[in-house]
């Protein structure tokens, strides 16, 4: 790992802002692909339908934000590390469809979102050590 | 789930992990050779390519299920990008990052069972 910027141009801290806009895009892209699906025909699959929806649009706006810092922590931290963190979003969105979009969490959901927070923190102790030395 | 929304999930997975692996490769090159580059520019649009092709697909299928049902597939992408990485790209899997994925893996094939 090379030296790298600190501050705003951290790559640590480019992977959390990388992460909350996946968050809010998901949740975006849930809420505009509902309120859409009523129009899916032929090319329903796709996708493309959604496009009607604004909040897709502000979606797209959260992932093209979140891309660009992550390829920014792709310059920095490898890809088999920062890809494994960057999953801490798989425990966050449940939580949010818990909270905001009112989507039940099963005791099995449960028990899996300890697992990826174990797992987790397995990828991030020795990273964190590493950064210390530093 | 049909079996023709199992291959789109597919599908979209499999585009998913070969974008990461041709940004990652493309970002290493910049350190080099900088932005203004044919290879660089290549990758890069390789890469956003795949990537948007995932993301249509994802968003074709967010229209009939449930979020947090749906999303969650996307975890296994945890244990092809670590295999991948190390394969493809060279990095170095300590045992710690092994099993680290593997759990992550697990709590999220769990999550998306229930």
């Amino acid at each position: 790992m090379r030296d790298r910027p600190s501050g705003f141009a951290n790559p640590w801290f480019q992977l959390w802002l990388s992460v909350l806009c996946v968050l809010v895009s998901e949740l975006l892209l849930k809420r505009g692909a509902s309120a859409t699906a009523h129009l899916a025909e032929n090319w329903s699959w796709t996708g493309i339908t959604g496009l009607a929806s604004p909040l897709v649009w502000v979606a797209i706006v959260f992932v093209i934000i979140s891309f660009l810092s992550w390829l920014y922590v792709l310059k920095y931290i490898p890809l088999s590390v920062a890809f494994p963190l960057s999953r801490v979003v798989d425990v966050l969105v449940p939580l949010s469809c818990w909270f905001i979009l009112g989507e039940t969490i099963s005791p099995r959901r449960w028990c899996g979102i300890a697992l990826v927070v174990v797992g987790l923190a397995v990828v991030a102790k020795p990273v964190a050590r590493l950064e210390e030395r530093l | 789930m049909t079996l023709w929304s199992f291959v789109l999930i597919l599908i979209s997975l499999i585009a998913f992990v070969a974008g990461q692996l041709l940004l990652k490769h493309a970002m290493e090159s910049t350190t080099a050779n900088g932005f203004r580059n044919a290879k660089v520019i290549s990758l890069l649009s390789c890469g956003t390519s795949c990537m948007t092709i995932s993301f249509f697909l994802t968003l074709g299928l967010l229209q009939h299920f449930d979020l947090s049902y749906l999303y969650p597939f996307q975890g296994l992408s945890v244990i092809f990008i670590s295999v991948a990485a190390a394969v493809v790209l060279r990095e170095k899997l300590t045992l710690q990052l092994t099993i680290g994925a593997l759990l992550i893996s697990a709590g999220i094939v769990l999550v998306s069972l229930s």
